[in-house]
């Protein structure tokens, strides 16, 4: 009873009062025991570890024993002026972060129901897997330190956060009851160098070959260099939205360029191909890829709406792009991606008629192909790409109980990678089976094995795009549920957070239904059925 | 005596503990979805709307008519088939959408019909018919590629494939225009593609080629452009080789332009009352040739014609019978056929099953085999060639149907002796 009603009051404590990141505790400058502040049953402690990573934990006098340890996503690692076109600017920040994106009604949520919740903001941002891993085991220490009950550590990252908790989870399954991957970017590092170096490849080379897009000199001048080829991606993308429907193609348009777009091939053609190469989603926050405006209601999803989804989605994958490629070629001492061998017409073989009118046809696809297969190609260090792999490396083993949560048609941690990750548990529980029905031809003693993962989903709704009154389409509009990149509600990241905590307590999931009641409830599909494609450089 | 009973406990636990895995190993038979005892539930996604409606949305109306017919006659197996129908325009995009809600939500036991040959791939692609075991009957297009079992597990065919009327095509052209110029108006995807390499291996020359991008044929001027290079290539006979909105397009477009070669009309584009209804006079294809490999709707001395205009009076009511009246009706047949051989405990593998190994004895309308078998999902094998006359009515050559059948390789042409057999009794499967 007593219990209960201090539960009560720290929900409604921490969800009005509002003050977990509102603390401004000053963060030691390297590790030492954490600063510590309570008020109204609730305590947050800051500090660094060895490596001057700053961390956050809260807690409350109703700590339940399970620590929630959160891993953000990608953070670029360095300054972003603010006249990129498209963009704006942005600074290098290494705030801890102890639960997604430091959402109030989620740190309510969690910390109402018990849960101590913990998050670094790490020593250094970009592609920082190694560092991560490093801060969060010294994090979990510190953490049980302060908090002797401690029995159980979920971790839990978003997007290339997924990255540092699935290799935490690898490297130190000692450490973790339970694992959630939310928006994960869990796939090998060839498929996801290959989705961005893919796309911003063939956009460079329809439409402004002076992108450089791979090979970043070091240090200023390699700034400098990734900084401008954002400028002139994002210029190219704003004449590519103007041409939508004259398809007209950006005047920074490659001679093989202009030369397509003098055979009337539309400029939203050459997006598209470029979009279904790669595997960027043909739906986005606006586009669902089935509805038109009044009068257009065929001709629009047939020819234009594929473009507008990938124009859509491109900002993103040209933005992680540049910044992707420049970080893990100054981290790998080389370029990283190479397409050399890459055969791009198989690749958009099984879509070309799908999106035949948008693609302007077989004869405009055929002519698209043959001057991408006619451009020279980005040949990678051999030496840089193996060290890229070390930068990222997981081999996708489930350990512990793990939730994964995929968006269908997120354009950056693309649903390709939580695909991986559920066909590479299906080899592990049809192997672990095979060796239980072994041993029970040898001893009698048969013991079926656990089921380690539940894969949820965030569907893509099947209409959800506005028009305006022009006839176009809305962009301003709410985005349609199951797209962009890690848009999931409070409830969605609670419940997630929730099942593996009891997955952490009980060491399984229960069978079927209760998890999929509870996905249901906040929207998200337990559809072991659902299969989304593989990276495109998968196959 | 202890001991005994309990070696016997033992024995008896490892017989359960066996047991045990053998069920885990496979599961208990679960109700296939969309199926009750007493009830039957398939779906189609079609366009019933759009540029590409006209005709093809009268199919899922047949269909439910002959399955009505069937369900007052006490249905297949004691169930009643009901059809779930969805529009998806003729926009692959929204084929699967459409198709994802007729499984998920509407929970159908199979697809029937689906339309087109970028709808239907993107369909079981996207909703992953193979993996989930879903069967997809009677694909209303005749790409090549349904055929193939290996890449599409669960689809069956029932167009003959373009390929093969491509070659009857060329095999007609080469024994009446030998020496002449040939044009050709094709869609530019994998459906033309069949085609191409169906009048490749015919050896048929063509002195122009337009291909037109699916859907480029309902955005205003680009049909008259069609016809602008017809007239500067000048061709004796022209093949129209695209969906029925692109036919009319082109003849509408003819006949402004004052252009009138021979025409060649293909198959799926070819329907007189869905071209009328695409606004081209029947007239207009007076003399043209076109080709089917069922028989003529007009037809009303072949029994299953008879039997389907019937219940097309019956339960179609004030619906103009035509070729996809005759279409819808006859996939609704083979569909009722193939659901009665699968048996009382009907599964979704029991019917794939079923037609691959049962087809042979399936009756049929068409004038070819079917060539199911567990290695090949080919429905029909070719085609008869018959003339237009002045009211649309497609009539066989030489006044009988001499049906020319081929493979979707390089196998000839040549007339088939196959023997149709007699209808079952009232059109009720046995």
């Amino acid at each position: 009873m007593k219990i209960n009603s201090l539960k009560k009051k720290l929900v409604v404590l921490v969800s009005t009062a509002g003050l977990v990141l509102g603390v401004t505790a000053v963060v030691p400058a390297q590790a030492a025991d954490p600063a510590c502040t309570t008020a109204s049953y609730v305590t947050t402690c800051v500090g660094a570890t060895s490596d001057t990573a700053p961390y956050m934990f809260i807690t409350t006098a109703a700590f339940n024993g399970t620590v929630l340890l959160w891993s953000h996503g990608l953070r670029p690692n360095v300054d972003i002026p603010a006249g990129i076109p498209g963009y704006g600017g942005y600074k290098v920040t290494n705030t801890p972060e102890p639960a997604p994106g430091g959402d109030k009604a989620i740190i309510g949520a969690l910390l109402g129901a018990g849960y101590g919740i913990a998050g670094s903001g790490f020593s250094r941002q970009g592609v920082n897997v190694q560092q991560a891993v490093t801060a969060n085991v010294e994090l979990i220490d510190i953490f049980k330190k302060k908090n002797p009950t401690t029995t159980k550590v979920v971790a839990w990252g978003a997007s290339l956060g997924t990255l540092i908790t699935q290799t935490l989870a690898e490297k130190h399954p000692e450490l973790i009851d339970a694992v959630a991957l939310v928006c994960p970017a869990t796939a090998p590092t060839d498929a996801l160098i290959s989705y961005f170096g893919d796309f911003m490849w063939g956009f460079k080379t329809f439409f402004d070959p002076t992108i450089k897009g791979f090979g970043y000199s070091a240090g200023a001048a390699g700034y400098a260099e990734s900084m401008g080829d954002l400028v002139k991606f994002f210029t190219a993308l704003g004449k590519l939205q103007a041409g939508l429907v004259s398809g007209a193609w950006p005047d920074t348009s490659s001679p093989a360029g202009k030369a397509l777009e003098t055979a009337k091939i539309p400029s939203r053609s050459a997006l598209t191909l470029i979009g279904l190469m790669a595997g960027v989603p043909m739906r986005s926050e606006h586009i669902d890829g089935t509805s038109g405006p009044t009068g257009s209601e065929q001709l629009f999803p047939l020819a234009i709406a594929p473009a507008v989804a990938v124009l859509e989605n491109a900002g993103t994958v040209g933005l992680a792009e540049v910044l992707l490629m420049a970080d893990g070629e100054a981290q790998s001492g080389g370029i990283v991606f190479d397409n050399t061998k890459t055969d791009y017409a198989a690749r958009v073989d099984a879509d070309k008629d799908v999106y035949s009118m948008a693609l302007s046809g077989n004869t405009a696809i055929g002519a698209m192909l043959g001057v991408l297969a006619g451009s020279p190609r980005v040949t990678g260090s051999v030496a840089a790409m193996a060290k890229a792999k070390t930068l990222l490396a997981i081999d996708g083993t489930i350990k512990d109980p793990t939730v994964l949560l995929t968006t269908e048609s997120d354009q950056f941690t693309v649903a390709g990678a939580g695909q991986w990750m559920i066909d590479g548990y299906s080899e592990q529980y049809a192997a672990a089976k095979a060796a239980a029905l072994k041993a029970y031809g040898a001893n009698k003693s048969y013991v079926a094995p656990a089921n380690n993962l539940v894969a949820l989903w965030a569907k893509t709704g099947a209409k959800y795009t506005k028009f305006t009154a022009a006839g176009s389409p809305d962009l301003s509009a709410t985005a349609g549920a199951g797209t962009g990149h890690c848009k999931y509600s409070p409830d969605q990241y609670v419940a997630i957070a929730k099942m593996a905590a009891n997955a952490a307590k009980t060491g399984k999931f229960p069978i079927g239904g209760p998890i999929a009641t509870a996905a249901r409830k906040v929207g998200l599909s337990y559809d072991n059925k659902f299969r989304a494609p593989l990276f495109k450089s998968l196959g | 005596m202890i001991r005994k009973n309990r070696r016997k406990l033992i024995a008896a636990s490892a017989v359960i503990a066996a047991g045990s895995i053998l069920l885990a190993a496979a599961p208990a038979q679960a109700a296939e979805q969309g199926v009750s005892a007493s009830s039957i539930k398939l779906g189609i996604t079609i366009p019933m709307t759009g540029i590409a409606s006209p005709g093809y949305n009268k199919i899922p109306g047949a269909m439910k008519a002959y399955f009505n017919y069937v369900n007052e006659n006490g249905g297949v197996n004691g169930r009643k088939i009901s059809l779930v129908v969805k529009d998806d325009q003729y926009i692959p995009t929204l084929a699967v959408a459409k198709a994802n809600e007729l499984i998920l939500k509407d929970k159908v036991f199979a697809l029937i019909g689906t339309l087109g040959t970028a709808s239907t791939k993107a369909i079981s692609r996207s909703a992953q018919l193979g993996s989930r075991g879903i069967p997809s009957l009677f694909v209303n297009t005749g790409f090549s590629g349904f055929a193939d079992k290996k890449a599409y597990p669960t689809s069956f065919s029932l167009l003959p494939s373009y390929q093969m009327e491509a070659k009857v095509i060329g095999k007609y052209l080469d024994e009446n225009y030998a020496g002449k110029k040939i044009g050709l108006i094709y869609q530019d995807d994998d459906f033309g593609v069949d085609a191409l390499n169906g009048f490749k291996q015919a050896g048929v020359n063509f002195a122009i080629k337009i291909p037109y991008a699916s859907g480029s044929q309902g955005v205003a001027g680009v049909a008259g452009t069609w016809i602008t290079k017809l007239q500067a290539a000048a061709p004796d006979v022209v093949i129209l080789f695209g969906v029925s909105s692109a036919t009319a397009a082109a003849l509408g477009n003819a006949y402004a332009y004052k252009y009138a070669p021979k025409w060649i009309l293909g198959s799926v584009g070819g329907d007189a009352t869905t071209l009328a209804a695409n606004k081209v006079p029947p007239a207009f294809l007076a003399g043209a040739k076109g080709l089917s490999f069922a028989p003529a709707p007009s037809d009303s001395t072949d029994e299953y014609i008879k039997m389907f205009m019937e219940v097309n009076a019956t339960y179609n009511k004030g619906v103009t019978f035509d070729n996809n009246i005759v279409a819808g009706m006859t996939s609704a047949f083979l569909a009722v056929q193939a659901i009665k051989s699968a048996g009382p405990n009907l599964t979704r593998k029991g019917l794939i099953a079923a037609i691959e190994k049962n087809s042979a004895s399936f009756a049929n309308p068409g004038l070819t085999p079917l060539g199911y078998s567990a290695t090949s999902h080919v429905g029909a094998t070719g085609y008869w060639i018959g003339t237009y006359d002045a009211t649309g009515a497609l009539k066989p050559d030489g006044g009988k149907y001499t049906v020319y059948t081929t493979d979707s390789g390089t196998g000839a042409v040549v007339v088939s002796t196959y023997k149709r057999p007699a209808m079952p009794a009232k059109g009720l499967p046995n």
